[in-house]
């Protein structure tokens, strides 16, 4: 991985310890481009990772993810940390924009229908993780495993797969509003596992 | 909630879509009306945050995947070109320097917020002086065959020199590794001089072409979006043309640009203040000198 303008930071911050997401977002936001640079290598392999997941084409994934990154350039000032985590932010993107492609192309709709339905695990072999994204890996895969099997379906196949309530419902053969509930049910059991709170 | 099953009408009770809000599977009228619901209801918005934050984690809880080296590369090079949005108005936005902020349109929110265009940025952009230069370039190359002598004279001069290294990278017309690594550091370099310049210009193919150059430096770079793939046969080289003729100053890689990103390289060589950069469609690995029409060319003044 490129570390560019490492020295620009060097002369850029006072302290040793690094500038936190929300420290760098609110740089970018004045066109700090040394600053998106250090966000990007904080944040790429995550945006990427899920990107990827829903699209599964690589070359796919690599495109959105660059519009991704340069949404996040073009709208930084529109970042409240107040609101929120810059990861938070970040990621919300990536998932709305990911979900977009799938939604614009027709080779979206071609893909597996059970890409959604597997197993979070699965998708979770050799790559190069760090202790923080393993737990949490696996905080979430515990929280998910006190789902219903049919909540876990639904919200499986609408974030992972990037399909509409009205494809879940087709998909499993069930009315959309046992689909809505499902989602609804299943992501405030999920945050109450979490502990998320606002 | 029997009463309420895939009717198709419009949502007589929007808050049960909260779950499906957070994690994007609403379609745009759907979403629509959700978020009019947001707009009525404090509880609503809480539980919103809630559940897009929890659906947040399950995107953390994903592999992540190491991207290619191009792609920074390539997205660094894009930020010049690449206007940001207004701050809303608000008391957060004590910030007046968002750059060519007035160009941005307003949006109402975060979700609404439409990708602008590279073309609409108008950083630096002098779409006249671009198409006169291409003029006087090819002038300068098909009506002065004595220039073009003593630009091959200059280009072996320099190959032999050693500090022409253009021709022979691009023979490998895959970009290694270090020599990405190499043109990313030259980037950052030209992005960080204090002189820093841009002007955009538009190609044959109608491509958004802009030329980054610093004379303090006497370093720049030609940043293109789009740029088609030649076939296996061709490649896009780039000249300095000075008053003593053209100089190539390397080859373009496309294989970014070709899924729809920006081609972008830092020239071989130094650059003298004024110099026009041109590009032309050659021979692959390259020519000693021109043999085709620059299909943009833009001069660093």
């Amino acid at each position: 991985m490129l570390v560019l303008m490492t020295a620009d930071f060097a002369a850029d911050t006072e302290s040793t310890a690094p500038p936190s997401k929300e420290e760098l977002l609110t740089r970018v936001a004045t066109g700090d481009q040394a600053a998106f640079g250090e966000l990007y290598d904080q944040m790429a392999p995550r945006v990427l990772g899920l990107v990827k997941r829903l699209l599964i084409d690589h070359a796919q994934s690599e495109e959105v993810t660059q519009e991704i990154f340069l949404e996040i350039w073009q709208s930084a000032t529109r970042y409240e940390p107040a609101r929120g985590g810059a990861s938070t932010w970040i990621m919300t993107m990536a998932h709305r924009r990911a979900v977009d492609r799938i939604r614009s192309s027709q080779a979206g709709r071609d893909r597996d229908t059970k890409i959604g339905i597997r197993d979070l695990a699965v998708a979770y072999d050799d790559v190069s993780e760090t202790v923080e994204t393993r737990i949490e890996h696996e905080r979430v895969e515990k929280a998910m495993s006190r789902l219903t099997e049919l909540q876990r379906q639904a919200i499986s196949l609408a974030y992972y797969g990037g399909f509409s309530q009205s494809e879940v419902a087709a998909q499993l053969h069930i009315p959309l509003g046992t689909v809505k509930t499902r989602l609804r049910d299943g992501l405030i059991r999920l945050r109450d596992e979490l502990g998320v709170a606002s | 909630m029997t009463g309420t099953e895939n009717t198709g009408t419009p949502e007589r009770n929007p808050g049960e879509l909260s779950g499906a809000y957070a994690l994007n599977a609403l379609e745009a009228r759907e979403r629509a009306a959700f978020e009019a619901h947001l707009e009525s209801s404090e509880e609503a918005r809480i539980e919103s945050a809630e559940l897009s934050d929890t659906a947040v984690a399950l995107g953390l809880a994903t592999a992540p995947v190491q991207p290619s080296a191009a792609l920074k590369a390539s997205l660094m090079a894009k930020l010049s070109s690449t206007p940001q949005l207004a701050p809303l108005a608000g008391p957060a936005s004590t910030r007046t320097t968002a750059p060519a902020a007035d160009a941005a349109p307003a949006a109402p929110g975060l979700a609404a917020v439409p990708p602008v265009p590279p073309s609409a940025a108008g950083v630096g952009s002098r779409s006249g002086s671009g198409a006169s230069a291409a003029e006087r370039a090819r002038k300068r190359w098909f009506q002065r065959p004595a220039s073009l002598l003593a630009a091959a004279a200059a280009a072996v001069a320099l190959f032999i020199g050693g500090t022409f290294v253009g021709l022979g990278l691009a023979g490998t017309s895959g970009t290694s590794d270090s020599f990405a690594a190499q043109q990313a550091a030259s980037l950052a370099q030209l992005n960080a001089a204090p002189d820093v310049q841009r002007a955009s210009a538009t190609t044959a193919d109608g491509h958004q072409a802009t030329l980054v150059w610093s004379d303090t430096s006497s370093l720049s770079a030609l940043v293109v979006d789009g740029l088609p793939a030649l076939s296996g046969d061709k490649d896009y080289q780039l000249w300095y043309i000075g008053a003593g003729g053209a100089v190539s100053a390397g080859l373009l890689d496309t294989s970014v640009s070709a899924s729809g990103g920006t081609a972008w390289r830092v020239l071989d060589g130094s650059l003298t203040s004024g110099d026009t950069i041109g590009m032309t469609v050659e021979p692959k690995g390259g020519s000693k000198q021109p043999t085709t029409t620059p299909i943009v060319a833009i001069q660093s003044s």
